[in-house]
């Protein structure tokens, strides 16, 4: 049993999302305040993004709460991509607390121009 | 509340209903966030900690998406006051959009200080999104030790 297994799972919520098309790729905008870097992992498997983050908890001895809004849990939040999603070209990039996802097409979904020949 | 305009359907007069309901759901489903409109409108005043230790007050805000230059924070006669605007993108509303859950737009929190906060030695610090404010106290509000001498 490793150090992971004793400590007590914290509940997860889904992080707020944005998903919306920009420059022919799916961008997929999550505000993850308090996450950092690390603390980040995004696999993807089989057909399941998993995106997951852990909200740094607040430095020991930082004292007793007067008033407690920021909600004691981690982001954890798994999106299905369907069959026209390259899995091999997705860029993940962390700004200010948010994390932005870029999902670029399969070159063949990609719509295409079909050139017209005049024959004489 | 947001005041909302819907488009009314005159052919489906039951949607109103059928969209309350959906809000109503969205009130008891308590493993997302809730959403930004209709009955929720909360995530317009960001999520606050305060925590209070021997020497300093610590305010803690949730802020994704802001950069420095988005946020005022302020303290007049003992009032703290965090003001800032989450912007929302120009190119985003060219794109098709899917789906949309995070908040923009300005807000404001105002909180009540305790006299005890030294207000000229106040540091802030915006990280991952999360904005830190540290009020330390004055050094005749932080607790002394007082030894007991035994004769």
């Amino acid at each position: 049993m490793n150090d992971n297994d004793r400590k007590p799972m914290r509940k997860t919520t889904a992080a707020p999302c944005d998903i919306f098309e920009e420059g022919g790729k799916i961008m997929l905008r999550l505000d993850m305040p308090g996450v950092t870097k690390e603390s980040l992992s995004i696999h993807v498997e089989n057909d399941e993004l998993q995106i997951s983050g852990k909200r740094d908890a607040v430095a020991a001895g930082a004292g007793r709460y007067l008033v407690r809004e920021i909600p004691d849990r981690d982001f954890y939040q798994a999106y299905t991509l369907d069959a026209t999603i390259d899995r091999d070209k997705i860029e993940a990039e962390l700004v200010n607390g948010q994390l932005i996802i870029a999902l670029s097409l399969k070159e063949s979904e990609k719509p295409r121009k079909i050139e017209v020949v005049a024959r004489t | 509340m947001a005041i909302m305009k819907r488009p009314t359907d005159v052919y489906d007069p039951f949607r109103e209903l059928r969209v309350l309901q959906n809000e109503i759901n969205d009130l008891f489903n308590f493993d997302r966030f809730p959403g930004t409109a209709g009955l929720f409108d909360r995530s317009f005043s960001p999520a606050l900690d305060v925590t209070e230790s021997e020497d300093a007050y610590t305010v803690r805000a949730e802020l994704p998406g802001l950069s420095e230059k988005d946020l005022d924070v302020s303290i007049a006669s003992n009032v703290l006051t965090i003001r800032g605007e989450k912007k929302e993108d120009k190119e985003r509303k060219n794109g098709k959009v899917y789906r949309r859950e995070t908040w923009s737009g300005s807000f404001q929190r105002t909180l009540p200080l305790p006299l005890s906060v030294d207000a000229g030695n106040v540091k802030a610090d915006l990280k991952d999104g999360v904005l830190t404010l540290v009020l330390p106290k004055r050094e005749e509000a932080k607790p002394k030790q007082i030894t007991v001498k035994a004769k």
